[in-house]
């Protein structure tokens, strides 16, 4: 193996694991009372002053269209929010416009289910087919095939569409989230709330409409979650499962580690660059 | 309990294989991409096969085959349906013409809902949200009209081939550096996004699966 290949292959995973070692062991000294925290809580006491309007036994219907590579930065906010709502005594029905917030809807319902949560509590609405066209059939008819039980009962008596509902917890990520609820669910049923919560990259897309009141209520940073998760004491039980749970401060600091080296080599990379044009441009 | 529902034998095994395949991924850090292609193709490979039976299971089944064969009189809509489906599915061996029809049907049908949604749903609202001052105050209103002036330098940096004079074209530099100032502020959350994601994976590699965080 030459130098220069020896230097590509060999040097960074040993850099890695010796950053990886060092953080292992100096984390527990330097910051032992790392975490995730928020002081400003108004984000969260935006969606729970929502959830508190909702009627006894209320029906919410979860749009579960978060996508797979993003839904880990969010799951602990969602799964706070559904402990929250069946708190409160409040049905869920999961509802999912795209392939990938199906397979996570089917998910989180076999988590609820695990967890002991009551049958009637819990309706799957399935995955349902055509994207926008998809969720404007919702508005009128959202129940699959077959569907059974008092939810569903309920779900028909009020006409077997979204307007059933009294507020809508849309879980973003995929092509098909908060935005498209608003556009094509919001226009037509104006008076069903909607709160959302989404990853840090859609809250430039998603704010605009809290302020124009379009959505009641936005979770869409970790930081936000974090004070949700602290306000319901969603984090607080001992026995929490473990995608429940907060990042480990030890997970932190290697990540920002990880990220200040990667920013600091391309940096590196763009000044050198920089030199050589500088140097072919005076040659 | 570990990462997945369950305990014992299963749970173990499935936490295993995804601090492998985590692994894998994580691998291109350090310049490996063999087998970050690998984790790749697995993961295409998973969601193709994961998509053909949600489709057949909750969509064709119930919504298409099981109707018509019950009562294929009654559902008279279906039939054109099944027709598209079919021609779908055997577009390779049809000629262009054919095909083209539902492709035109699904396309047009596609930018007719979210043509019109974004209008009715997002510009105007947001027009209106940017214009009224309501009770917000004379920030507020000047935060709005600021949005505006924004929006409509931006929508001017897309004019591509139209004669502009010294007006237009200065009003077009100005929107082209608003929309990277943009892009580059959209790539700020990017980032602080995927650093979440990383810390979510490196949670999972401690604590789940080396016991040590």
């Amino acid at each position: 193996m030459t130098e220069a290949g020896f230097r590509r292959r060999i040097v960074p995973p040993v850099l890695l694991l010796a950053v990886l070692a060092a953080a292992i062991l100096l984390q527990p000294v330097v910051a032992p009372d790392l975490g995730l925290g928020n002081p400003d809580r108004s984000r969260a006491d935006q969606l729970r002053a929502t959830l508190d309007r909702l009627p006894d036994r209320a029906l919410v219907v979860v749009g579960m269209d978060a996508d797979l590579g993003t839904y880990p930065e969010i799951r602990v906010t969602a799964r706070a929010a559904f402990e929250d709502l069946l708190g409160r005594g409040a049905r869920l029905a999961f509802v999912s416009f795209s392939t990938e917030g199906r397979a996570v809807s089917a998910a989180e319902q076999a988590r609820l289910r695990d967890a002991g949560t009551p049958a009637g509590a819990v309706l799957d609405l399935g995955y349902v087919a055509g994207a926008e066209a998809g969720l404007v059939r919702a508005v009128t008819d959202v129940l699959p095939v077959g569907a059974s039980g008092p939810q569903a009962d309920a779900i028909e008596e009020a006409g077997g569409g979204l307007a059933a509902f009294s507020m809508a917890l849309v879980v973003s990520g995929a092509d098909l989230g908060a935005r498209s609820w608003v556009e094509q669910v919001g226009t037509r049923l104006p008076d069903l709330p909607m709160v959302a919560i989404a990853p840090t990259f859609m809250l430039p897309e998603l704010q605009p409409y809290l302020r124009t009141g379009q959505l009641s209520a936005l979770l869409a940073s970790v930081r936000d979650g974090a004070a949700y998760a602290e306000a319901t004491g969603a984090t607080d039980t001992a026995d929490v499962a473990a995608g429940d749970r907060p990042p480990s401060a030890l997970a932190m600091v290697i990540g920002m580690l990880i990220a200040a080296g990667t920013l600091g080599r391309l940096v590196a990379r763009g000044v050198v660059d920089l030199a050589r044009a500088a140097r072919g441009a005076r040659t | 309990m570990g990462w997945f529902a369950g305990s014992g034998a299963p749970a173990v095994a499935a936490t295993w294989v995804a601090a492998a395949v985590t692994l894998t991924v994580l691998a291109y850090l350090a310049g490996e991409r063999r087998l970050f292609r690998m984790a790749q193709h697995l993961l295409a490979g998973l969601a193709t096969g994961y998509l053909v039976v949600l489709v057949v299971r909750e969509v064709l089944l119930p919504r298409l085959v099981e109707p018509l064969a019950a009562q294929p009189a009654a559902n008279l809509l279906l039939w054109p349906a099944a027709a598209l489906v079919i021609v779908m599915a055997a577009a390779r061996w049809l000629p262009r013409r054919v095909v083209a029809i539902p492709v035109a049907v699904l396309v047009a049908g596609t930018a007719a809902f979210a043509l019109g949604g974004a209008v009715a749903g997002t510009v105007l609202p947001q027009m209106a949200g940017a214009l009224v001052a309501g009770d917000g105050g004379v920030l507020d209103l000047a935060i709005g009209a600021a949005a505006l002036v924004v929006t409509a330098l931006v929508v001017l940096a897309f004019l591509h081939g139209v004669p502009r004079g010294r007006l237009l074209g200065g009003a077009n530099g100005v929107g082209r550096w608003l929309l990277v100032a943009g892009v580059g502020g959209f790539v700020g959350f990017l980032v602080v996004s995927r650093l979440a994601l990383l810390v979510d994976r490196l949670t999972f590699l401690l604590s789940d699966w080396l016991g040590i965080a």
